[in-house]
């Protein structure tokens, strides 16, 4: 259980950073190089390596040196269900007000 | 249909805390009401997506709450303890979804009354700053659009059974 903890602690770490989360998106779609996910972030690559670190020791990227390249894909931790937990929490902050004011005007009248 | 009355506002307090705040065209009892009523609260529980059934609801300090929703990603029960009410102002109580156990949200809501209308002051304290960064983080940066692209995946994923 205090192991669970610490994994989702790093967990949680590595994705509080948005170059991180953006990293993980791109290697959602397919394994890339250093230098490629470097570019769109207009970061140095020394800058992106420590990122990649980062989201390798959360489990989250898995990386491969292929002769001189290195290949980043996505790592065994499953990112589904703290992806569930914080953007379900999240969607239900944004959207139950909206849904309490919608609720309110509906039964305006019905109740004093 | 008709314009939004308010926009809900949401910023990071402390280290751990999301405060959120909305007002409502609606005297506070009654805003209140939907809060601790069973047959309101499932009305506009939860996400948009999300069925609300209640399984317990013993409005009382000390007394459990836990409401069971059905959604396109499966369905989930969230549980917690009501630490204090005092209508028509104030309610405290935490909230834990039971697929991710031991990280418990302390919610409370404040109701303030503005003569007729309302104004709703959330409180959402987490377990860790990095669970309130991240919360923060998938609606600020990207808007609610990163979760609005979840949905749609979990609502296409979803077709398939």
């Amino acid at each position: 259980m205090v192991q669970y903890q610490q994994q989702l602690d790093r967990t949680f770490a590595a994705l509080s950073d948005p170059t991180r989360r953006g990293i993980l998106e791109r290697l959602g779609r397919g394994r890339a190089t250093v230098s490629e996910l470097a570019e769109p972030f207009g970061i140095s690559l020394t800058g992106l390596k420590k990122h990649v670190q980062v989201l390798e020791e959360a489990d989250l990227v898995h990386t491969e040196k292929v002769g001189r390249t290195r290949w980043c894909s996505l790592g065994p931790q499953d990112l589904a269900e703290i992806q569930r937990w914080i953007s379900g929490y999240r969607l239900m902050l944004d959207e139950r007000l909206d849904r309490l004011g919608e609720l309110l005007e509906r039964t305006e009248g019905e109740r004093t | 249909m008709t314009q939004e009355q308010a926009q809900t506002h949401v910023a990071a307090e402390g280290e751990r805390e999301i405060v959120t705040e909305r007002v409502f065209d609606a005297p506070h009892e009654r805003v209140f009401q939907a809060f601790v009523d069973p047959e309101l609260i499932v009305q506009w529980w939860g996400r948009r997506v999300d069925t609300t059934t209640i399984d317990k609801m013993d409005v009382r300090e000390g007394g459990e709450w836990r409401f069971v929703t059905d959604a396109p990603d499966g369905q989930h029960a969230f549980r917690g303890v009501y630490r204090a009410i005092r209508p028509p102002e104030f309610l405290e109580q935490t909230f834990e979804w039971e697929g991710m156990r031991g990280h418990i949200v302390v919610e409370s809501a404040t109701f303030e009354d503005l003569g007729g209308r309302t104004k709703v002051t959330t409180r959402s304290l987490f377990h860790t700053g990095e669970e309130r960064d991240g919360m923060l983080a998938s609606g600020m940066e990207t808007g609610a659009s990163e979760s609005y692209e979840r949905l749609d995946e979990l609502l296409a994923s979803g077709t398939d059974d």
